[in-house]
């Protein structure tokens, strides 16, 4: 009886999503309606109304901004969320005595890796450059160059064998380097207040105010980021 | 002149096809992990190795070649680099490679 009502059930939902399917538009069809309202004016005024000449910039940053401030809010979030959990154990609450040092981790680092690392970082550093300075006129952007950089970082500090006593960034700088995103953002939300009369609007004028507020954003969300893997590596590899 | 050119290219190609055919089999089939990372890492080299530099053969004049040959250098310096860290490891924190069984040949 209960397997019957089960199949119902399912061939009832089912026969609804299989109609709800069979009236979407095509893929790819242009006269489907989301490729007529805000995507085609997306498309027909995106270049003029953000001063980017990449379009996917343009909604990320302009268009859609808070969204993005949401998401680099979400990846800070995740980094003090790590560093709460994980800092009471590193730290001995004060009158105890702290635990006498780990042993030095049992497999020394190879002089091949460190040598290849050391070879390619300047590559691997130029390279995420490249994706975030294109990123606000060409493919790519501040995601993928702070994934890029984090990386490198994260490389590096494991092959010079840098934990947390003694970061690759200094932790004063990398203080601020994590929130460099929600900086950023809040930073555009002012100049965007102040020159164009709303939170996160771009300023028509002068003419490089525009690329200069993306190029903040891509900046903040890059260096924030890599710190932020950075940090967290440096957190979950501990003391 | 053509057909002798794109004939390199095929052989050059193929021959990469058929390393990264080997290693993927002796990924699935081989006994133990350094075994295993010994023949992905010939894939890795020898295979991508040849099909890229087939690409960059079949594009030659156009600058991307050059492009592809960077990406060559990239790869032959990154792939056994990192295969050897992985079997650093494994030998450093005391994974023993494994030992033939009695009767079979070593």
């Amino acid at each position: 009886m209960r397997r019957l009502l089960t199949a119902l059930a399912l061939a009832i939902v089912g026969a609804v999503m299989l109609a709800g399917l069979a009236g979407l538009p095509r893929p790819g069809d242009p006269a489907a309606p989301v490729h007529t309202h805000v995507a085609a004016h997306i498309v027909a005024h995106g270049v003029e109304d953000t001063g980017s000449r990449n379009l996917v910039t343009a909604v990320l940053l302009a268009y859609r901004a808070y969204d993005t401030f949401g998401e680099v809010v979400v990846i800070f979030a995740a980094l003090a969320a790590v560093m709460v959990v994980l800092a009471p154990a590193a730290a001995p609450p004060p009158g105890k005595t702290a635990p006498p040092p780990s042993p030095a981790p049992a497999v020394a680092p190879s002089p091949v890796v460190g040598f290849v690392i050391r070879l390619l970082a300047p590559f691997i550093a130029a390279f995420a450059a490249l994706v975030l300075w294109h990123g606000e006129a060409l493919p790519g952007g501040g995601f993928q160059a702070g994934v890029i950089l984090g990386a490198l970082l994260v490389l590096l500090s494991v092959v010079m064998g840098r934990g947390l006593e003694q970061p690759l960034v200094p932790a004063a700088a990398a203080r601020w380097l994590q929130a460099a995103g929600p900086l950023a953002f809040a930073a555009a939300m002012l100049i965007g207040l102040a020159g164009a009369g709303a939170v996160l609007g771009l300023p028509a004028e002068p003419a490089w105010g525009r690329h200069a507020v993306l190029l903040l954003l891509e900046l903040g969300i890059g260096l924030g980021g890599a710190a932020i893997i950075l940090g967290l590596y440096l957190q979950m590899r501990g003391h | 002149m053509t057909a002798v050119w794109h004939a390199i290219v095929v052989a050059l190609a193929l021959f990469g096809a058929a390393f990264f055919l080997a290693g993927t089999l002796g990924l699935l089939r081989l006994p133990d992990f350094y075994t295993r990372a010994h023949a992905v890492s010939k894939c890795d080299t020898v295979g991508a190795g040849s099909i890229l530099l087939a690409l960059a053969l079949y594009v030659a004049p156009q600058p991307e070649a050059l492009k592809i040959l960077l990406l060559l250098l990239l790869v032959l310096l990154s792939s056994p680099t990192s295969c050897h860290a992985l079997a650093h490891a494994a030998h450093h924190t005391g994974l023993e490679p494994r030992e033939p069984r009695a009767g079979e040949p070593s």
